[in-house]
């Protein structure tokens, strides 16, 4: 049994049926990202534990408590939100002070609480400061403090870096990971970016159309993705359709041509497959090599150290995107033909309805 | 160059005429306040005014009713419009529509019908707090768009739930949270309502309490040049009202609020 579990939780907004028979358990101290794209409900499933929402069908329990029919006010769970939700009229300080307050916590340990937290997240120098006086990372920095003063059960975090530019982001999301690790708190993460749920969860729930569509560790997510909308959705991949022609060997059949798939083996023959091929294991050698695809170089986008390259497969069967360090990209201008080849066991293999 | 010359001459001349049409009757009262008869010109009428008994008690009685009627006014509408904005964001054309009924329905209907069907304890209908019932209708439409301006300007679905989530329960969120980040709204709506109190005639008049409007009317019809200081009196104080909301309004930026 988890220590905060959600079960069988279904949820409709008039017609809208936003979360189906939605179950997932949390063990405590877990970091747990909700990861989706818009609309998938993941920020419904927040909500409902939090509280803010009321589940059609289902229940909430936590640390071994059903909360269902709690008011949030009484969840004793901390939340930091997307927008910006620090009390305009309170300095960081009294923000963070406001739970303890409310809660009547003694004047003396509401200081030193919320001395002990302005040092966690580092903003210390900036306690006397009024919201609109920090940068919007330091706002959800403080954000986090309040959250965090009232020794929450869990820590619920809706898209808490969604605002933020690209650099900031990176520093927040990892000083996030630090303090989870040193609070230990229970925590879910809402997000839609799939870079921020791989770097700093435990697991990842990825989640479509009201369900979820698997849950796995971030390297089980990426690379062992149970159907084709997580392979689609984390990380790129190109799907190339094939069909088993012998299980025992795990050979298939792939435009026409007989390729080993280690992935494939123990699939009934006929079956058809999507072949996914990751852009890091594929690889681009020269027009002709042994065993590869053919295919002309059609785009290329520099993201630094590395380069992807999209590869237009020969007699119009595609594309292959391939990611390479630059140097080696910067010899294949955009044109230049070239074969594409694999490991045995890089490609993932799903069944094709 | 001509034609830019009439152009910034031409809204001069009409700021001019308009500030003319304003300050003229203005200036004209002051004058004949002063007036002491022939050509002697000074401050008599507004010594015996200050000695006037009436004066104080009407104006002391306007002043009482203006603060009952923002206490009452700001308690009906202050949880209303939070709600309003919080959960059934749906009902704001109702709002809306109801907030301006005071500007169609004319006071005289409304006395009328006040008259005809209050029944009621004597401390209440029997005396001048009656009128605080028609003056929070009149202010209703200044409160209300004041209160909006500022509900809309917060975030109050991420504030509220932010604090609920750390456990704060209603009045908590209300007087903590809600109320300080509108002190320019509620400062805006209080001097409206002040601005409106102390120059209501209508009512008063007719329900027959001595209020300070009634009071100007009066002295108007006994004494005219101390009715003249006397309304320059209560030009002064809404004008002092009007200043401190433009003042307050101004401040907000500074004071900060939520981005």
């Amino acid at each position: 049994m988890g220590y905060l579990e959600v079960e069988g939780v279904a949820k409709s907004f008039g017609p809208v049926k936003v979360l189906s028979d939605v179950s997932l358990a949390l063990e405590e101290g877990e970091f747990v990202s909700l990861l989706g794209p818009s609309g998938c409900g993941k920020t419904t499933l927040l909500r409902i534990v939090a509280g803010f929402e009321e589940p059609d069908r289902g229940t909430v329990r936590l640390a071994g408590t059903e909360i269902t029919a709690e008011p949030p006010a009484k969840r004793q769970m901390g939340m930091v939100f997307q927008a910006y939700s620090l009390f305009p009229n309170m300095t960081a300080e009294e923000n963070i002070r406001f739970g303890l307050k409310v809660r009547r916590v003694d004047a003396n340990e509401q200081a030193e609480r919320a001395r002990e937290l302005l040092e966690l997240v580092g903003l210390t120098q900036h306690r006397g400061k009024y919201p609109h006086q920090l940068s919007g990372g330091q706002q959800q920095r403080v954000a986090l403090a309040r959250a965090l003063a009232i020794r929450p059960l869990a820590l619920l975090l809706d898209e808490p870096l969604s605002a933020l530019d690209a650099k900031v982001r990176v520093q927040l999301r990892e000083e996030i990971r630090r303090i989870q690790q040193e609070t230990k708190v229970t925590t879910i993460f809402v997000t839609h970016d799939q870079e921020e749920a791989l770097s700093i969860s435990d697991r990842v729930v990825v989640m479509h159309q009201g369900q979820l569509s698997q849950v796995g560790t971030p390297a089980a997510i990426y690379g062992e993705p149970d159907n084709i909308f997580v392979a689609r959705f984390v990380g790129a991949v190109a799907e190339l359709p094939a069909e088993v022609v012998d299980g025992r060997e795990g050979i298939v059949a792939l435009f026409g041509r007989k390729v080993r798939a280690a992935r494939a083996q123990g699939m009934a023959a006929g079956t058809r497959i999507y072949f996914l091929l990751r852009p890091e294991t594929v690889r681009v050698g020269p027009e002709g090599a042994n065993g590869g695809l053919d295919g002309t170089v059609a785009g290329r986008t520099f993201f630094g150290a590395l380069t992807s390259l999209r590869i237009e497969l020969a007699d119009g069967h595609g594309s292959v995107t391939a990611a390479m360090p630059s140097d080696k990209a910067s010899e294949l201008a955009q044109g230049t033909r070239v074969s594409v080849s694999w490991a045995d066991d890089a490609p993932r293999i799903l069944r094709r309805e | 160059m001509r034609k830019r010359r009439r152009s910034e001459t031409g809204p001069k001349i009409g700021l001019l005429l308009i500030g003319l049409y304003f300050l003229v009757p203005l200036v004209s009262t002051g004058a004949f306040s002063f007036w002491e008869g022939g050509n002697r010109y000074g401050l008599r009428a507004y010594i015996a005014l200050v000695h006037e008994q009436q004066l104080w008690q009407s104006l002391g009685l306007s002043l009482r009713l203006a603060i009952e009627t923002i206490l009452v006014g700001l308690v009906i509408l202050v949880p209303a419009v939070f709600w309003m904005n919080l959960r059934v964001q749906r009902l704001r054309a109702l709002f809306d529509f109801v907030s301006v009924l005071p500007f169609v329905v004319p006071p005289i209907a409304l006395v009328a019908g006040l008259t005809a069907l209050y029944r009621g304890p004597s401390w209440f209908v029997g005396t001048a707090n009656y009128l605080v019932v028609p003056y929070v209708i009149l202010a209703l439409p200044y409160t209300y768009r004041a209160l909006e301006v500022g509900m809309r300007a917060l975030d109050l679905r991420t504030l509220t739930e932010a604090a609920q989530s750390v456990g704060a329960g209603w009045l908590s969120i209300m007087f903590r949270v809600i109320v300080p980040n509108l002190s320019t709204a509620l400062i805006g709506a209080a001097l409206l309502t002040i601005a409106i109190v102390m120059g209501e005639f209508t009512f008063a008049n007719i329900l027959l309490f001595n209020t300070f409007a009634v009071y100007i009317n009066y002295i108007g019809q006994t004494a005219a040049t101390e009715a003249a200081a006397l309304t320059l009196l209560s030009f002064l104080i809404t004008w002092l009202a009007m200043l401190g909301v433009l003042l307050t309004g101004r401040g907000q930026v500074q004071i900060g609020g939520a981005r």
